[in-house]
């Protein structure tokens, strides 16, 4: 397959892919594709790191700065939690409370509390309190109900 | 939008709190009126006052209102420690010194003290009643949890 690399000075980058049929190797440049637009830009110090959705627990703002937790490692992230759900319009992800996201697939038991709120016990040992006001939703989001609009 | 959703939360949560309150104020009031009949009975009185039951209902909605918003809802708390017991023996004693003063049980201070470890086996009853709901409901939590999750593994 013949492709042209041209750098610009200005303006947006630009991916154009021309094919006229689709073969396993424009399959396979389309999946790769997709799979990087679902990343994530996070910062662990000044590095970029590009973050799969998937190995997200969870997401926290704090003070006005949003981090990504993941199994090993606390990202910095320069979206706001209300541009993260617009991003993260996947089921899977779950606004708890005012300041957290939640990957409810890292989720390994959950204990029901007092006053109607729930003990989210994470697979890193780690415990999120699910306040009342974000109960009822997430019990149905659980039972396939309450989509992200 | 936003606001309008936040202000029907804080409707929702008010109202969650209320019919806490009257669920709870109902379930003691039961409780206390079944000892009420079960002393009238054994007195040999088949009639009980309208007066006392009025009481009774005032006090259940007062013990309610202090329990839910002074008392950290002890009944339904995760752990019976010192400040439950506390709080548990704080309102068996109200609700003992009311009947003694309202003259429930003709101010007979055995049937009195009867009547105290009487509420406080219900205030225990009560506990481990919403002890057990909970339990229930996490089993269905997880079940939910793990459907969940799998459905998430086909897709």
């Amino acid at each position: 397959m013949k492709y042209t690399i041209k750098q610009i000075l200005s303006g947006e980058d630009e991916l154009i892919l021309k094919y006229k049929k689709l073969n396993p190797d424009v399959e396979h440049i389309l999946q790769f594709l997709n799979n990087e637009q679902e990343k994530l830009n996070s910062y662990d110090d000044k590095t970029l790191i590009r973050l799969e959705p998937s190995d997200i627990l969870y997401i926290e703002s704090v003070d006005g700065k949003t981090f990504a937790y993941t199994m090993d490692k606390v990202l910095r992230m320069d979206y706001t939690l209300y541009r993260l759900e617009q991003l993260l319009k996947d089921i899977r992800f779950f606004r708890c409370s005012k300041s957290m996201i939640l990957n409810i697939d890292k989720v390994k038991s959950l204990k029901s509390l007092p006053s109607n709120r729930i003990d989210a016990a994470m697979c890193n040992g780690e415990h999120i309190l699910i306040s009342r006001t974000y109960a009822s939703d997430f019990r149905k989001r659980l039972k396939g109900g309450a989509h992200y609009a | 939008m936003h606001k309008t959703k936040q202000k029907l939360s804080l409707w929702e949560h008010y109202l969650t709190k209320e019919i806490g309150i009257e669920f709870k104020a109902c379930l003691y009031f039961f409780c206390i009126l079944f000892f009420y009949c079960v002393y009238k009975l054994v007195c040999g009185i088949h009639e009980a006052e309208i007066l006392h039951m009025t009481e009774m209902i005032f006090l259940t909605y007062f013990m309610g209102y202090i329990q839910v918003y002074l008392l950290s809802n002890f009944d339904e708390a995760e752990h019976l420690g010192r400040k439950e017991w506390i709080f548990m023996l704080l309102c068996t004693l109200v609700y003992t010194l009311f009947s003694y003063l309202f003259s429930w049980f003709d101010r007979n201070l055995a049937v009195s003290l009867g009547f105290l470890f009487y509420v406080l086996t219900m205030y225990l009853c009560a506990f481990m009643v919403y002890k057990s709901k909970r339990k229930i409901d996490e089993k269905l939590l997880n079940a939910d949890l793990k459907a969940f999750q799998e459905r998430g593994q086909h897709e």
